[in-house]
């Protein structure tokens, strides 16, 4: 047996102890911040707080509830995340459906779509194509620009590729439609591939910052990953003509950690219902019919 | 009439609303019709803005928001002008992003632009976008204002063009000098005075490395906290400054001066080279923060406050975010002490700022005068006069209970968390002051009676804050604003960026004992080699230029 040989045993041994090393890189930063956000100010400040809470309090969480800037950003951030993942995964998976299918012009097509995978028009441009559109300070800046992504419609498209002709030929046979085939047949076959991309649209939209800062000129319309941005980077050295009041709200890393805290929390609590979907979500050309 | 004025304001701050929800077009108003009457626009009208907002201004209480606010509703109430915020960005690089983005057109430029950042002034300026104020200054400028735009002509330097002024300064003003604050406690454990000359300032770090002053029978304390990470002239707190100052005077790392009639380079200037060698001892005996170059500014704080270093520098009010060492540490005490003479008996030198930023106004502002009745205005806050006479909003920055003005938050009639930076909500993002250094400090020392807002402000500050502006306006004179403040010249936009790593790097390592002192000689020629001496001759041929045209009597400032 090959697992009973010492150099498996050594392999092993060494495996686990990356893998828990990895594991650890993500989840001590994590624990870190949670300490932070239930100490004292005067402790954080001092660097006294490393994995365990020093000065027990709620007071961090109970100040970010009672701000409404960041309960209105979060609600901004959930509507624009369950609204742009609803817009891409229709986008995507019709799109991706059609391209499944052999038909004239598809290269051309599908070159099209590579190409903007490839060459982005860049900042300006898209700038003014959104301000133009008259999209400024509305939630559209932030679904429509990124709705259509390439990547992800090739994934999409290779997971609908999987699918067996057969199927589809017989569904045509009962005198289904093109729509039909679609929506019963090929959405609920390849749900773990939906599941997949749809949680990295997901959490595209939930991360993203420069967009909400990018167009919207007030901080009402931030989604939360903006406040975030606006709120945790702070103290360089341009903003030297400080007051002392601004100097001592400046220090509230307790606030802050809270805030970073709750706003991870979301999308940590959605990934469990997904992840079994994983396993055999994106299989890239693993298996050839 | 009333009336009228409010049902529009109401209509205006719909439209506010509004833009939240759909795509509503957002037009000035009717400024055209809007006239003067009894110090109040009516109909009111609209003064568009830009804002780079920070985390305090963006904190509202009672539900308000950036265009509704009771600053901007102050404003319409009062003088019947609307502020608007139409660019918005969070931090200075952000906020940089957007007005470039806002200069390709696509949209219309607020009326009031504040301007951070001198390369983009440029840019603004070569867009032919801003406009031009010189008479607009001349004529409807407010006296008040005018007295004090005098008094710092220089601050328009980055904003003159071939002796058109193309904006004015922010807030005009010297900043706060800094004081050194001390460990108290470990100096009386020691029995050690606090240091005044750079050999007492070694020993006491000296002492403060290897005495344990703490007494907790651990060598686990230093001497000197400061960051090192951008630069090392950080100008505002964990500063380091004053070593290269003790050795090099008036030029300081990273900040031109004018030496008769010429600009230097304070980095290449002689002295540094035992400036550093100095640093490079002491860091090497554990006198130093040994993560000083890869901590920023602020994160250099931690150190003190967890009560392992025992001197740090900084502007007045760093007392504030230090302080908590006293509850961290048992029996901990900071005292505020001047900063240390220099070798040659002269006081250290620091680098001052004199305004913050610039306002630039859209050509097509035909409202110049609704702009400064405006500011004028907010400047009663710093002089505590007229509507501003304790603070901006009363339950927001200031409260009066039982018929006493109270500035701290949490014995407001509503208790708050913190106080509202209500100054800001409406405009820049630091609200005027003519307090400088510390006048209403080192007044109240004199024996003035706290009888104004601003006094009474400054009265109601810790002691340790207090005697630290004291020093701060007593030494107002070791502030150094910096000679050169125009646009990057030509050879800058290419080289400076790599000039300034390069010095980064070298006074690092040097401290650092990675490369031997003598790799400072190389520096300075390489300096002077890679576009150095080019530099040199450029900023000196815009110091000139800027000194050409008299553009202060063509604005009415002199």
């Amino acid at each position: 047996m090959y697992h009973k040989s010492k150099g498996y045993k050594i392999f092993s041994f060494f495996n686990y102890i990356f893998l828990i090393l990895i594991a650890l890189s993500c989840f001590l930063p994590m624990l870190h911040l949670l300490a932070q956000s239930l100490s004292s100010k005067s402790a954080i400040n001092g660097n006294l707080v490393s994995f365990w809470p020093v000065d027990f309090n709620m007071d961090a969480y109970a100040k970010t509830f009672r701000n409404t800037n960041f309960t209105g950003s979060m609600q901004i951030s959930v509507f624009r995340t369950v609204l742009g993942t609803l817009i891409s995964m229709f986008v995507i998976t019709t799109a991706g459906y059609a391209l499944s299918k052999d038909f004239r012009g598809r290269n051309v097509l599908m070159w099209i779509f590579i190409f903007t995978m490839l060459f982005s028009g860049g900042l300006i441009p898209s700038y003014i194509l959104v301000t133009k559109l008259g999209f400024k300070d509305t939630i559209w800046s932030l679904v429509l620009p990124g709705a259509f992504g390439a990547y992800n419609l090739i994934l999409i498209m290779n997971f609908f590729k999987t699918i067996p002709k057969a199927l589809e030929e017989a569904a045509f046979i009962d005198g289904a439609s093109f729509f039909v085939i679609f929506r019963k047949i090929y959405l609920p076959l390849s749900l773990p591939g939906l599941a997949t991309v749809g949680l990295f649209i997901m959490v595209g939209h939930w991360n993203a910052w420069f967009d909400g800062i990018l167009y919207m000129s007030s901080t009402e319309n931030y989604p939360l990953a903006s406040f975030l941005q606006t709120v945790v980077v702070q103290g360089s050295a341009q903003s030297m003509a400080l007051s002392q009041s601004e100097a001592a709200a400046l220090s509230e890393q307790s606030i802050k950690a809270a805030q970073i805290f709750i706003s991870t929390l979301p999308i940590i609590l959605v990934y469990p219902f997904l992840q079994k979907y994983f396993v055999k979500g994106i299989v890239l050309g693993a298996v050839k019919e | 009439m009333k009336k009228k004025g409010a049902l529009l304001s109401v209509a205006v701050l719909l439209t506010g609303l509004l833009a939240g929800c759909g795509p509503v077009k957002k037009e000035g108003g009717s400024t055209a019709e809007a006239t003067l009457k009894d110090g109040k626009y009516d109909p009111p009208i609209t003064l568009t803005i830009a804002k780079q907002q920070d985390e305090n201004a963006g904190k509202y209480i009672n539900g308000e928001s950036l265009n509704d606010n009771v600053l901007t509703r102050w404003g319409v109430e009062k003088l019947g002008i609307q502020i608007e915020t139409t660019l918005l960005g969070g931090d200075a690089a952000q906020y940089n992003t957007k007005l470039r983005l806002a200069l390709t057109g696509s949209e219309k430029l607020p009326d009031v632009l504040p301007v951070y950042d001198t390369s983009l002034e440029n840019d603004l300026i070569q867009s032919g976008l801003v406009k031009d104020i010189t008479e607009d200054i001349n004529k409807y400028m407010p006296e008040r204002l005018k007295e004090i735009y005098k008094e710092y002509p220089t601050a328009f330097n980055p904003v003159i063009q071939d002796g058109k002024v193309y904006g004015m300064p922010i807030a005009p003003n010297l900043t706060e000098g800094e004081v050194m604050l001390v460990r108290q406690d470990w100096l009386d454990n020691l029995g050690l005075k606090a240091p005044t000359t750079i050999d007492e300032f070694e020993q006491v770090i000296a002492a403060f490395t290897n005495d344990d002053p703490d007494g907790n029978g651990k060598q686990d304390t230093y001497g000197f906290d400061f960051s090192g990470k951008d630069s090392y002239n950080t100008g505002w707190v964990s500063d380091s400054v004053m070593i290269f100052s003790a050795y090099a005077g008036k030029h300081l790392p990273g900040q031109w001066y004018n030496e008769g009639g010429k600009l230097t380079y304070g980095s290449v200037a002689g002295g540094m080279k035992d400036a550093l060698a100095k640093l490079r001892d002491w860091y090497s005996k554990g006198y130093l923060n040994k993560e000083l170059a890869t901590q920023g500014a602020w994160d250099a704080l931690a150190d003190f406050t967890e009560g392992k270093a025992g001197i740090i520098i900084g502007r007045p009010w760093l007392y504030g975010s230090v302080k908590d060492v006293e509850t961290n540490v048992q029996g901990a005490k900071i005292s505020a002490y001047p900063t240390i003479s220099g070798v040659s008996g002269d006081k250290t030198y620091q680098s001052g700022q004199q305004n913050d930023g610039v306002f630039m106004f859209n050509k097509d502002f035909n409202n110049m005068e609704a702009f400064f009745l405006y500011y004028d205005k907010l400047y009663d806050a710093a002089f505590g006069t007229g509507d501003f006479k304790y603070g901006y909003a009363q339950g927001y920055d200031y409260d009066i209970v039982n018929g006493e003005v109270v500035f701290d938050s949490k014995a407001f009639n509503t208790p708050l968390d913190a106080v509202q930076g209500v100054g800001k909500m409406a405009f820049t993002k630091n609200t005027p002051s003519v307090d400088g250094p510390g006048k209403s400090f080192y007044d109240l020392a004199q024996g003035a009676k706290a009888d104004t807002g601003v006094l009474m402000r400054s009265a109601a500050n810790d002691p340790t804050t207090i005697a630290g502006y004291v020093i701060s306006y007593e030494n107002r004179d070791v502030l150094l604003p910096n000679a050169f403040n125009g646009p990057p010249t030509k050879t800058m936009q290419t080289s400076w960026e790599q000039l300034n790593t390069m010095e980064k790097e070298t006074f690092t390592k040097i401290i650092y004992s990675k490369e031997p002192l003598e790799s400072y000689d190389t520096f300075v020629k390489q300096w002077y080699e890679k576009g150095g001496t080019q530099i040199t001759e450029e900023v000196n041929e815009w110091y000139t230029n800027a000194g050409k045209v008299d553009v202060m009597t063509n604005m009415g400032l002199k």
